[in-house]
């Protein structure tokens, strides 16, 4: 990797290199597995199987707006319009071939982690059985409080790895490689830091990053973590935003900075730009969610690399109990001196958006903060409506000014 | 008190089960430790001498639960969180609750943080079932919600506890499975509405006592064969409410195999009696069909009720979907399709926990009862 490119031109390099090699893939005698984003990819790099994750594919398209048009097509094949907008959309991208990149190579087979939800688990099953190809449920019971029923379900998540490993070998005839897994685990350990680093530079202010940053930077610690262009990435990205940090830059000027918001759930996709100026216009940056530091993962080397990797895929946020959740949260307020709080209830994220009224008394309860919550879809805008959700961002921002003025008198 | 009921009793009783184990438990002196579907081992519970109710909805208003889970949430996740935020809640000294998929993942926290003083834990099923790590994780799970509930009451079971709760329990299973095979062929012996009104009350009342009923129910049925019935298959999960029955019962169309929990599937899950009872109630959980239809596969589902129609000979499968629930909303399309290409006849009624009007679904089934004795759509 040449150390001339800025982290936007690697990014678009490993991407292109990525996918290019995807699409090529039995070419070169590797296989394609699909797999959900959080699920431990590491077992696939370990043993040369190229992951593709239908859901980035699926957000290419939302963003794109070609939601509502793909949505549609779907409900026509008999499934309803509330399930996953990223299913839905990719169900019809299958039928129609519509998108807006160069597609997704065909699958040889799955695999679907449930610590980020289950739809993802039902939603394979049903590309599964379209080429009757072979799935692999990893199950990660939710990752309670109890520190002894976390031993157990530790133990039979790393039992799930081992079958994982068998699978993986029966499909492909070949024997995998622990001491592979272990430079993967190395490499992916690595990036997470360095991912992590990366978010957590919200922290200075004013901030240099937003979610809408975090959201873009993400991708490559979705799909190409366990590589050394995985790390390489990071730190230069890293190195990138140190240095606007060093010159005082920051997404809105200092003086401009206000709020500083927490933003609870995935992002709604095509509304992704619109919504960063509307609130740069109050004086609003939107700085982290739990949902950017899902990928953040803390692999401990010095551990068996099953037991690390059980240990960090089953304690993600989205598999967590309310009250965890409500702790990470709350430490990110600390954390990033945030004092605004967005939560979107997402239709095509139950996964996620069920937790979110029980969360949000938690939290105003904790922070004093208050909250905006609206409801809308992340991919499919005709669950959006534009004067609503205008309207009571505008009220929520008079609120905050309200509450701010009260405590300076 | 459930010890001599009448059919017709029970029918009532099974609507609304609730102020019979208020008064029960009054008498008995005994806590009562709820459950929502699926999967809970009741007889678990039962041995430590608490009364196990599996909580099925209500029909009353939702006042809470939407403040809780948005209108897109399974129908029957906010109906369960709707009957004891508002109206049953004090009933229950505790509760185990199954996570079976994303929202009973939810329920169950939401449950715990506003039930603070009460006892909550969750039996964490397995989501995969095919491999020896699901075995594993059954059997680690009902020996750690037995140390749980121990915890709570500060008392222990031996085994001879747990082989009782399973002798009444599978008792009660082969009762009504032999009150089923007469129905099966006496369609005129009980009513659609009554067989699945005695599965639904044994879910949720002392089967000691409803086992004595269910004996003299068994030996007053009539045996009688009627050939004015049209035999139907009813795929699904719950089928609610209850009326929805009465409609079946009206046009002569008799139920002679199910997929449901309030029905085949829970009485498929008579306990082995032989080895330990944790070994024998993880084995059941292996050899039933798994009540959660995230387990569902769609191949083994259209053979399970391609079977099921041809040796009942039945002339249709009733498909009962339960509005946003998203396992059965993903596997749908393509057990439609399988069953159609079959040339199987199959109607999908569509309901709701909470549903008050049933003129929209009389009308669809109707027009479809029609047309399977002979008359056109």
């Amino acid at each position: 990797m040449s150390e001339k490119l800025t982290s936007k031109q690697m990014s678009k390099k490993i991407t292109d290199e990525y996918m290019d090699e995807a699409f090529h893939a039995h070419e070169n005698g590797k296989l394609i597995g699909y797999s959900t984003a959080i699920s431990p990819v590491e077992l696939f790099v370990a043993h040369d199987i190229i992951p593709i994750y239908p859901e980035n594919h699926a957000v290419a398209n939302l963003t794109a707006k070609k939601g509502a048009e793909l949505c549609s097509v779907v409900e026509g094949m008999g499934y309803t319009s509330h399930l996953c907008a990223y299913a839905r959309s990719d169900l019809a991208y299958r039928k129609t071939g519509i998108t807006v990149t160069k597609g997704i190579p065909e699958p040889d087979l799955f695999l679907a982690c449930n610590a980020q939800c289950f739809t993802l688990t039902k939603w394979f099953q049903v590309l599964a059985r379209k080429g009757n190809l072979p799935v692999f449920v990893f199950d990660t019971p939710e990752y309670v409080m109890d520190k002894k029923t976390r031993e157990e379900i530790v133990k039979y998540c790393v039992l799930q790895l081992k079958e994982l490993i068998g699978f993986l070998e029966e499909v492909t005839k070949r024997k995998f490689d622990y001491d592979r897994l272990k430079e993967v685990m190395k490499l992916s350990a690595e990036s997470s830091i360095l991912y992590r680093k990366f978010l957590d530079m919200a922290q200075y202010k004013p901030s240099p990053i937003s979610i809408f940053d975090a959201l873009i930077g993400m991708a490559i610690a979705v799909y190409r973590r366990g590589t050394q262009e995985c790390v390489d990435y990071y730190q230069t990205l890293c190195d990138e935003i140190q240095a606007k940090v060093d010159q005082g830059i920051g997404v809105l000027p200092k003086e401009k900075e206000k709020y500083r918001l927490y933003w609870e759930n995935l992002p709604v996709w095509f509304k992704f730009s619109d919504h960063a100026k509307l609130l740069g216009s109050y004086g609003g940056v939107i700085l982290t969610s739990l949902y950017v530091h899902a990928w953040s993962f803390e692999f401990n080397l010095d551990k068996d690399p099953l037991v690390t990797l059980a240990e960090n895929y089953v304690s993600r946020f989205s598999n967590s109990t309310i009250e965890d959740r409500a702790d990470m949260a709350a430490e990110l307020f600390k954390k990033y001196s945030m004092n605004g709080m967005i939560m979107f209830m997402n239709r095509s994220c139950k996964a996620v958006s069920f937790a979110v009224p029980t969360l949000k008394e938690i939290l105003t309860k904790r922070t004093g903060i208050p909250a905006l919550v609206f409801e809308s879809d992340m991919g499919d805008q005709r669950f959006y409506s534009e004067t609503q959700i205008r309207t009571r961002i505008e009220a929520y921002f008079e609120t905050l000014d309200r509450l701010q003025f009260e405590d300076t008198q | 008190m459930w010890d001599n009921l009448t059919i017709r009793e029970a029918v009532e009783y099974a609507k609304d089960p609730y102020p019979s184990i208020r008064k029960w438990i009054k008498d008995k002196g005994k806590k009562v430790v709820g459950s929502t579907f699926a999967d809970v081992p009741e007889e678990v519970i039962y041995a430590f001498g608490f009364l196990p109710v599996t909580i099925m909805g209500t029909n009353k208003p939702l006042k809470k639960a939407p403040s809780h889970l948005p209108d897109n949430a399974c129908s029957l996740a906010r109906s369960n969180l709707e009957l004891v935020l508002s109206y049953e809640g004090d009933l229950f000294d505790g509760f185990v609750l199954p996570q079976v998929c994303d929202t009973t993942q939810h329920l169950s926290d939401i449950w715990r943080i506003n039930f603070p003083d009460k006892y909550v834990e969750s039996y964490l099923a397995p989501r995969q079932a095919d491999r020896p790590s699901a075995r594993y994780w059954v059997k680690e799970e009902i020996t750690r919600v037995i140390s749980s509930l121990s915890d709570w009451s500060g008392r222990k079971i031996a085994d001879k506890d747990l082989w009782e709760a399973i002798e009444v329990h599978n008792e009660n299973k082969n009762l009504l499975k032999e009150i089923y095979e007469i129905k099966k062929k006496n369609p005129s012996s009980l009513t659609n509405k009554e067989l699945f009104a005695l599965m639904k009350l044994s879910q949720q009342v002392d089967k000691a006592e409803l086992n004595q009923s269910l004996k003299k129910i068994k030996e007053s049925l009539r045996y009688e064969q009627n050939d004015e019935y049209t035999n139907v298959i009813l795929v699904g999960i719950t089928c609610d409410p209850p009326e929805i029955y009465d409609l079946f019962d009206e046009s002569k169309l008799n139920i002679v195999g199910d997929t449901l929990l309030v029905g085949t599937r829970y009485i498929q899950g008579i306990v082995p009696t032989n080895g330990n009872p944790v070994d024998a109630l993880t084995e059941r959980h292996f050899r039933r069909g798994f009540f959660s239809p995230i387990h569902d596969n769609v191949y083994k589902n259209f053979e399970e009720v391609k079977t099921l129609y041809k040796e009942t000979k039945a002339k249709a499968i009733i498909y009962v979907h339960i509005e946003f629930c998203e396992s059965q909303e993903y596997d749908l399309p393509d057990l439609k399709r399988m069953i159609r290409d079959e040339g199987i006849l199959m109607h999908t009624l569509d309901t709701e926990y909470q549903t008050l009007s049933l003129s929209h679904v009389r009308t669809r089934l109707q027009a479809f009862f029609e047309s399977l004795k002979g008359g056109s759509l």
